[in-house]
């Protein structure tokens, strides 16, 4: 894990379906240590499905998936180690309190419970939880839990991240504070997989976007590279632009007047 | 976070996890976490204010199993022709079991939410799987213990030692039985179905499941000769197929000293399908975890369906535009949603199926014509037995949370949530049993029990009603979480059941003149009217024709 140049994760000619319909068709990608990806796509483009893939929650997939060296196929799951997930939807058990899912968490990824649980009080005295700490995780605010969540997977120190819209319910403050610690983290040699649909935020903090359309990479570059291959100005400029979607003005105002319109009727 | 009894108890099988190929001290963390939660359950509202909620609340409901096990009593002292007394015991065993297993651990065992925060970490699938299915073993143990213990006691001390080791390897058998084979089920509906589809053929298998072990019960007690009094024994191929007779074998081959051939073979059945059953599930649950990711897709399109049924019922039966808002809604919420339809549908099929089961099993000698004379039509209040629950049922929704909608919009009055929902769930739910069991018995009775009908029907209204009075807590239907529904079982809901014998009781006296039925009526007219009333108080002019409807319906 020394060479700044070392391959974390490759993946090759992935591909994956539900019934007829194909959801991957022939992803490859190739990530470098303390990369920050921007893995961005509309809705329904398979980010979902290729992280899941990555995580082993999915394996009827074509084509090979390579972590840390190891081909993840195999069913050992011992590669998750070194991962740290942020699930979307904030999904958690909400019964448990702020401890006691990150103490679980930890013990999951075989840390031992004391350092598990003095990690965690320190962490979240960061984030300035640490008078909810042993609190449920159904009393939070979305932020908090998100700042939780956040928090669960960074306990064991990963070398891989796979965020998924991690920034959702933050505050402005907070949202700052993620930023400068995902550089830092890529700056030690952390490599994080970021997905989200805030075009702003991944313009900001990723130094490389990965487009998906309909299961197929369509630009992987810097931002600057696609700013240069494209004349919008903006991430979300030049997202529309690959997404072949430019028809948001006219659908904005259809819909507009159909609003209200709708009123006359009742 | 405490330690449990339970795991501690788990710890002395520690050897054969660890051989099965499962991370023994992982599953106990994941169990002591998973046991942490189910202690939970308290509404969020009091969240960290009131701890007062606190503790398992299906432990806390387990009382009424120990009172259902004194059901198994009688079977225990009446003599020792084991085959007919421990078959019968041991098939209200596993009927308790399945039901249970069914009802209220489907869910722990098709839980999606595992695979997002536990599957995303270095844990085996085997691992994961063998957590969960321990989880519910250790609650069914609980169910298990709570209904057999006293009885236990009473084969004991009744049939000495010898009986009571094989009844206790013969309950660790059943356990596992009951939750492997329901597991194994779910794992090859799996492999075939995907997303929305899967959801509902579970949802109907299970609801089919229920009424199943109902039925099969029955036909267990036909398969002994009832007529005669000694309750011989004669052996048919199909019994093969009753897993109960496979556990009142082993009794008779131990202790009787049975030794023909079909009992040797029941009691390796007995002995041999849960442990063929455990290793095919070791050898397969990876695949059941992975199939599990299936329930979240779903990618088909589907077309508008217009239902005239509830249009036409939300025309009728409402008077106002609010009312008939929230019919509409009850009425597709129970159409649609699977987890009400699995704690509704089992009921709903029983109290289709017990009034024929005893109009017709009732031991008799003149035949049909002898039934039709008498007083046996009053069995159709087995479709008024379910109403408390089902009523109870109609606070509960998966998508709870989504009841902020009630307070955010401009609900003028807020009562017609409730009547509506009422309504849709009188002519939804139970006007349809209610008819096909009432036709059914006019053709067996005759038009003479027309007005008889009616009264069951208008009690049935009437009993809808009050237990909507007593048991509903919330202003809108359909807002709380099903977490709160386990304690359907305690002492309210028991005496809501129990009020159905007053109905058939003031009914039966109604009866002795050839009049009272009317004056029956007339008084369930009046007790509607007022309870309505006051039940609804803002609903006041809508009430004339209400109970006017229901007499259309029934006369």
């Amino acid at each position: 894990m020394e060479a700044g140049s070392e391959n974390v994760l490759s993946i090759k000619n992935l591909t994956m379906s539900y019934g007829s319909k194909n959801v991957l068709n022939g992803i490859n990608l190739e990530v470098k240590k303390g990369e920050i990806i921007g893995y961005i796509g509309p809705n329904g483009a398979g980010k979902s499905s290729t992280v899941k893939i990555m995580l082993g929650l999915i394996d009827d997939y074509g084509g090979d998936v390579v972590i840390f060296g190891h081909n993840i196929s195999t069913g050992d799951p011992s590669y998750k180690r070194k991962i740290g997930y942020v699930p979307e939807n904030a999904e958690a058990y909400d019964n448990l309190t702020a401890m006691e899912y990150l103490i679980f968490t930890g013990e999951l990824y075989g840390m031992e419970r004391d350092v598990a649980e003095m990690k965690a009080e320190r962490l979240l005295e960061q984030f300035e939880l640490q008078d909810a700490r042993h609190s449920r995780l159904s009393s939070f605010s979305k932020g908090m839990k998100q700042k939780v969540l956040i928090t669960a997977s960074l306990l064991h120190d990963p070398d891989l991240l796979f965020w998924d819209e991690p920034l959702s319910g933050l505050d402005a403050n907070s949202m700052m504070v993620i930023q400068e610690i995902l550089a830092q983290l890529a700056a030690q040699g952390k490599t994080i997989f970021y997905s989200s649909h805030i075009m702003d935020l991944v313009e900001k903090i990723s130094n490389r976007i990965v487009l998906l359309v309909k299961g197929e990479v369509v630009a992987d570059a810097t931002f600057e590279e696609l700013k240069e291959m494209s004349e919008e100005g903006s991430l979300s400029g030049i997202f529309n632009q690959l997404t072949g979607f430019t028809e948001h003005r006219s659908k904005a105002r259809d819909f507009v007047s159909i609003v209200q319109g709708g009123q006359t009727d009742a | 976070m405490r330690e449990f009894q339970s795991l501690k108890v788990l710890a002395v099988f520690k050897g054969i996890f660890t051989r099965l190929g499962v991370d023994y001290a992982m599953m106990e963390k994941i169990l002591q976490i998973k046991l942490t939660m189910d202690e939970r359950r308290v509404p969020t509202i009091f969240n960290d204010t009131g701890k007062k909620k606190e503790g398992n609340q299906f432990l806390k409901s387990l009382w009424v199993y120990g009172l259902y096990g004194l059901i198994l009593i009688p079977f225990l002292l009446i003599g020792e022709n084991y085959i007919f007394q421990m078959s019968l015991a041991f098939g209200m065993i596993l009927f308790i079991l399945m039901t249970s297993m069914i009802s209220d651990f489907s869910a722990v065992l098709l839980d999606v939410r595992d695979k997002n925060i536990i599957q995303t970490k270095p844990v085996t699938r085997r691992t994961i799987a063998a957590a969960k299915i321990v989880h519910i073993m250790i609650y069914i143990a609980f169910v298990t213990v709570a209904f057999t213990a006293i009885p236990f006691v009473v084969g004991l001390v009744n049939h000495g030692f010898f009986f009571a080791v094989i009844f206790l390897v013969e309950l660790i058998l059943t356990v596992l039985l009951v939750v492997v084979l329901t597991s194994l089920l779910y794992l090859v509906i799996l492999r075939f179905f995907d997303g929305d589809k899967l959801k509902d053929i579970i949802n109907y298998v299970q609801i089919l499941l229920s009424v199943g072990v109902v039925v099969g019960y029955q036909v267990l007690i036909r398969a002994f000769d009832f007529v005669d009094l000694d309750l011989a024994y004669s052996f048919s191929w199909w019994h093969l197929l009753i897993p109960p007779i496979w556990y009142g074998a082993p009794f008779e081959v131990f202790l009787n000293g049975g030794s023909a051939n079909y009992l040797i073979v029941f009691t390796v059945l007995a002995v041999l399908v849960p442990i063929i059953a455990i290793l095919s599930y070791a050898k397969l649950m990876p695949s059941f975890e992975r199939n599990l990711e299936k329930l979240l897709s779903d990618t088909k399109k589907r077309k508008k369906k217009r239902n005239w049924v509830d249009e036409m019922g939300a025309k009728l039966l409402c008077r106002s535009k609010e009312e008939r808002i929230f019919f509409r809604f009850a009425a597709s919420m129970m159409k649609k949603e699977r987890e009400f339809k699995l704690k509704v549908f089992p009921a709903l099929g029983m109290s289709l199926f017990f009034p024929f089961l005893f109009v017709f099993t009732y031991p008799r000698e003149g035949g049909l014509e002898e039934i039709a004379g008498g007083n046996m039509f009053l069995f159709i209040y087995f479709c008024n037995f379910m109403i408390p629950s089902l009523v109870y049922m109609l606070r509960f929704s998966e998508g709870y949370k989504g009841g902020w909608l009630f307070r955010a919009a401009p609900i003028e009055k807020t009562s017609r949530a409730y009547s509506g929902a009422l309504k849709a769930f009188f002519m939804k739910l139970y006007s349809p049993v209610f008819l096909v069991v009432a036709i059914f018995f006019l053709w067996i009775f005759t038009a003479r029990i027309l007005p008889d009908l009616a009264a069951v029907f208008l009690g049935g209204l009437l009993q809808t009603l009050i237990t909507h009075k007593v048991v509903t807590e919330d202003e809108f239907p359909f807002s709380a979480s099903f977490e709160f529904a386990q304690d359907a079982g305690t002492g309210k809901m028991l005496a809501l059941t129990l009020m159905t014998f007053g109905f058939v009781a003031a009914h039966f006296i109604a009866t002795a003149t050839t009049w009272g039925i009317y004056v029956y009526l007339v008084v369930l007219l009046v007790a509607l009217w007022i309870g309505w009333k006051r039940v609804f108080p803002e609903n006041r002019r809508r009430e004339k024709e209400d109970s006017g409807f229901a007499l259309n319906q029934t006369d």
